[in-house]
């Protein structure tokens, strides 16, 4: 029996996928409406302001969660050498975070029912769910890791550990808190959370996902614990820290403020780490890795560099006081969730799809899949960029406020068509995971690096010389 | 101890270290640090630095924040004005703490497509917001604010109470600020503890508390404008003008029709210079026309030109001395307390008025303009019909007689240059 629970991996993947389409729709269609504002025809249901809180939560919930699902049910098996709580929970979870959480909270906003809080724009009655869900997803794939006892673990291990339980917690407070805590001070909880959502959900899970598919599909070990663990511990003293950078010249005590800026700073070194080890460790793949899941969490890390840097520069005053507020924040945005998170996800999940024997996989698509992914963020995120300059410039002159509307509407239209490059991208995505020979996934491994078993992983991603308890070898693979 | 130190790092690998220093160590840290603390801060400043009885909203005022919020409103419009020059500059007094204290939950935002709202109140008339709302681009040129047509039955004068909720929340923005009144101000700055503090400074320096360009003022500088180049005036007039004005200055555009008063027609009315250059620069207080103040001299000046050469409204003939003599009669009996002795629309009764009476000196409307509002007022102001002619507007109490010697005596008060 396969420890690794291959129909749930597939379930998420593909839940993922699907619903990656459908954020990205509310996305296009939100920034066509910005070129054509009377597109809708003023229908409460497709207003820009519904859109615009179902794209981002879609993007959080819908895709990145069900990637990071599908990348765990893969990743903890071989991590610990023991199963997940329990499949039956699973199926359970699947269904809570897919058709509890995501549709309903769409649809609930599309109707009117809504928090106007970033990152927690579901209704109260959603949040409910996530919370469950969260603490489901803690007792599915946490007690393996504990099942270890005093044991060290690898690196992805702590990230997941510490991302799981810490997103349990920080829910909450972006969630909930506002809602009873007015005004300003509010808003200081409400900061936490935007900078938590990003920097201790998404990002631990994806750099979990990175950090574990440099050495599985590179099969070389990672080039320094001792970077990993540095850049670990930093990273999660100081992302925390970062919130109140959105509100700098706010009410918020300026000693707040400082104190996030000043970390937003030494944040952006503890990333310097942690790409340097992780690009050390791809030294010897070349730039564009023949294994597309290994070129896609290469390309992430670059992206992970520049966003992080982007994100200390941008925080410190002389900076935050021109761009903030303007476009120039979105290309960051999308330059953290579509190309730094999205390229480990979709390498998360590509990688545990080739590690499914029944699994469908095409090579073709995927490499066509990523030329058009990297192109529309790239040209997307300098479009951006360059459009919330051009804001900050009009805004500090004295002219007329809808001179920077105006002066926007071109990049807007560059915006929207890179949408269509990123679209055709996934959509090669998903014929990569659909398409093709089933089992080609591990063919091409064996091609690019060779498959090792389980075991071998297994034993690599830990530091344990011992073979572990549990070997077992990738189904359909002979050694 | 070199065991120790061996230790250490190996300790920092395991589950039971990661999961209850990163996972909950360090959270409990950033919330004391970056929530907690600074919210006791706030809330101090708060306590301090609020009027002792700041007003909360109504219950329209608060459904208008429901929908305010569930419409994502706050993802373009912020609703905070940071302690920064170029915001101040824009919006007005910095938020202060005590300002939010009945936000739940907070809507300050983090983009701006369109403007703050911070300081909203008291920028526009309701009308202008219906029409705002119901069609964004027929009063604003290039908006790219989506309608919110579902709020109304069809037009801009039959709103449904959603759209009367949220305008009546957008009112309240800036307000207990502005109510707090200069004792208010005294009050937060003197309980601020900000006296070696910049920023804490910075909240209190502006002279108004609401800076938005477009917000009309009854007084206020203006500089005044001269004739400039009437081409690049047309441009700006399709631009800024047109959508309420119509392109030919008809007081037709699409804007128009839900605005109360309605947009002046430019071809009937003779503007003078000073006039028109206080219009520009204050817009026309009680009523949708809003000031241009961001605009500069030369673009403004090219306005003037192009609003001037919309007028038909010729030059008259000498009139009969005895006509004018009937008609300042009857304006200085029925009409001075309004529009002022001298027709300069500085009347006794000016500061009661929801809308300021015209300035006849600045402007000269043509002879069917003038008895077109003596016969029938003017809707959404208080210039009432005055003619009793016999028709069923005709309710007001002047002769046709007496209506027509004031007619040409109230077009003889304008002053080339007023």
């Amino acid at each position: 029996m396969p420890l690794v629970e291959q129909k749930l991996v597939y379930a998420h993947g593909l839940a993922a996928v699907v619903m990656l389409f459908v954020s990205i729709a509310f996305g296009i269609f939100a920034s066509i409406e910005l070129l054509l504002p009377d597109l809708s025809g003023g229908s409460p249901w497709l207003s820009w302001g519904r859109l615009r809180y179902d794209h981002t939560q879609g993007i959080l919930f819908g895709w990145l969660g069900n990637a990071f699902l599908a990348f765990l049910y893969h990743a903890v098996p071989v991590l610990t050498g023991r199963r997940v709580t329990s499949a039956r929970l699973g199926q359970w979870l699947f269904g809570l975070w897919n058709f509890v959480i995501v549709v309903p909270g769409w649809l609930l906003v599309l109707a009117g029912f809504s928090q106007p809080l970033e990152w927690a724009e579901f209704p109260l009655i959603i949040d409910a769910f996530v919370v469950l869900a969260l603490l489901l997803m803690a007792i599915q794939f946490l007690p393996p890791f504990f099942a270890r006892g005093i044991e060290d673990l690898y690196v992805s291990s702590w990230y997941i550990i510490g991302g799981l339980i810490f997103t349990i917690l920080a829910y909450p407070m972006g969630n909930f808190v506002p809602e009873l805590v007015p005004g300003a001070r509010g808003a200081a909880f409400s900061g936490l959370w935007i900078h938590d959502a990003v920097g201790l959900f998404v990002t631990p899970l994806a750099l979990a996902i990175i950090y574990f598919v440099i050495p599985a599909a590179s099969r070389r070990p990672i080039y320094s614990h001792f970077l990993s663990m540095l850049g670990f511990w930093l990273l999660f003293f100081l992302y925390p820290l970062n919130g109140t950078h959105h509100y700098v010249f706010s009410v918020i005590p300026m000693s707040a403020q400082i104190g996030a800026i000043t970390a937003s700073a030494l944040l952006g070194v503890d990333v310097i780490l942690v790409v340097a080890n992780l690009l050390l460790s791809l030294r010897g793949t070349g730039w564009f890795p023949r294994d597309l899941p290994l070129r896609f969490v290469g390309t992430g890390t670059v992206f992970y560099l520049v966003v992080s840097i982007q994100g200390s520069v941008q925080a410190q005053m002389a900076v935050n006081q021109a761009v903030h507020f303007s476009d120039w924040v979105i290309g960051h945005s999308h330059l953290a969730m579509l190309g730094f998170a999205t390229f480990a996800a979709a390498g998360g999940i590509a990688h545990a799809w080739q590690r499914i024997p029944w699994a469908r996989y095409n090579h073709r698509a995927m490499v066509w899949a990523y030329w058009l992914l990297s192109s529309g963020v790239v040209i997307m995120v300098i479009n951006l960029t360059i459009a919330g300059m051009v804001e900050a410039r009009l805004w500090q002159s004295n002219a007329p406020w809808l001179d920077s509307v105006r002066a926007a509407r071109p990049f807007w239209i560059g915006r929207t068509h890179s949408s269509l490059l990123i679209v055709a991208g996934f959509i090669a995505f998903l014929l990569g995971l659909t398409t093709g020979p089933r089992g080609a996934g591990l063919a091409e491994g064996e091609e690019s690096v060779g498959l090792e078993t389980i075991d071998e992983m297994a034993r690599r991603l830990t530091y344990s010389d011992a073979p572990s308890p549990r070997a077992s070898r990738w189904p359909g693979v002979s050694s | 101890m070199n065991d120790a130190v061996k230790r250490l790092p190996r300790a920092l690998r395991m589950a039971y270290i990661v999961a209850s220093v990163c996972g909950v160590g360090f959270f409990a840290m950033s919330v004391l640090l970056l929530g907690v603390w600074p919210g006791q801060v706030l809330e101090e400043q708060t306590r301090k630095m609020s009027p002792e009885h700041p007003l909360n909203l109504t219950v329209s005022e608060s459904r208008g924040r429901e929908i305010y919020s569930y419409e994502g409103c706050a993802y373009c419009h912020t609703q905070q004005v940071r302690y920064l020059e170029s915001d101040m500059a824009r919006f007005g007094a910095p938020t202060l703490a005590w300002e939010t204290r009945f936000d739940y939950p907070h809507l300050w935002g983090t983009r701006r497509i369109g403007p703050d709202l911070a300081r909203e109140s008291g920028s526009h008339p309701e009308d202008w917001h219906f029409v705002h709302l119901f069609a964004p681009r027929s009063v604003v040129a290039d908006s790219v604010m989506p309608s919110y047509s579902a709020m109304f039955e069809g037009s801009p004068d039959r709103p449904k109470q959603t759209a009367r909720d949220l305008v009546a929340y957008l009112e309240t923005l800036g307000r207990s600020r502005e109510l707090a009144g200069p004792e208010g101000e005294a009050h937060a700055r003197a309980n601020c503890n900000c006296d070696k503090d910049e920023m804490g400074q910075m909240a209190f320096h502006t002279s108004e508390l609401n800076t938005n360009p477009r917000k009309t003022r009854r007084n206020g500088a203006v500089p005044v404008l001269v004739a400039g180049d009437g081409k690049r005036g047309l441009e700006l007039y399709a631009r800024y003008c047109a959508s309420c004005h119509g392109t030919k200055g008809l007081g037709d555009g699409p804007g128009a029709a839900g605005l109360h008063p309605a947009p002046a027609n430019l071809a009937e009315h003779k503007y003078g210079l000073e006039r028109l250059s206080f219009a520009l620069t204050n817009g026309i207080d009680g009523t949708a026309m809003p000031a241009w103040r961001d605009l500069n001299f030369g673009d403004l000046s090219a306005l003037v030109a192009a609003v001037r050469s919309f007028s038909v409204v010729q030059q008259e003939l000498p009139a009969d001395p005895k006509t004018l003599e009937a008609g300042a009669r009857v304006y200085k009996a029925n009409c001075a307390q309004c529009h002022g002795e001298t027709g300069a629309g500085d009347g006794i009764a000016v500061n009661e008025l929801r809308v300021v009476p015209a300035n006849l000196q600045g402007v000269r409307p043509s002879l069917n303009a003038t008895l077109h509002v003596l016969h029938n007022g003017i809707e959404g102001t208080e210039m009432a019909p005055w003619a009793s002619d016999g028709t069923p507007n005709g309710t007001g109490r002047l002769s046709e007689a007496e209506v027509s010697a004031m007619a040409v005596y109230v077009r003889g008060l304008y002053q080339e240059g007023r």
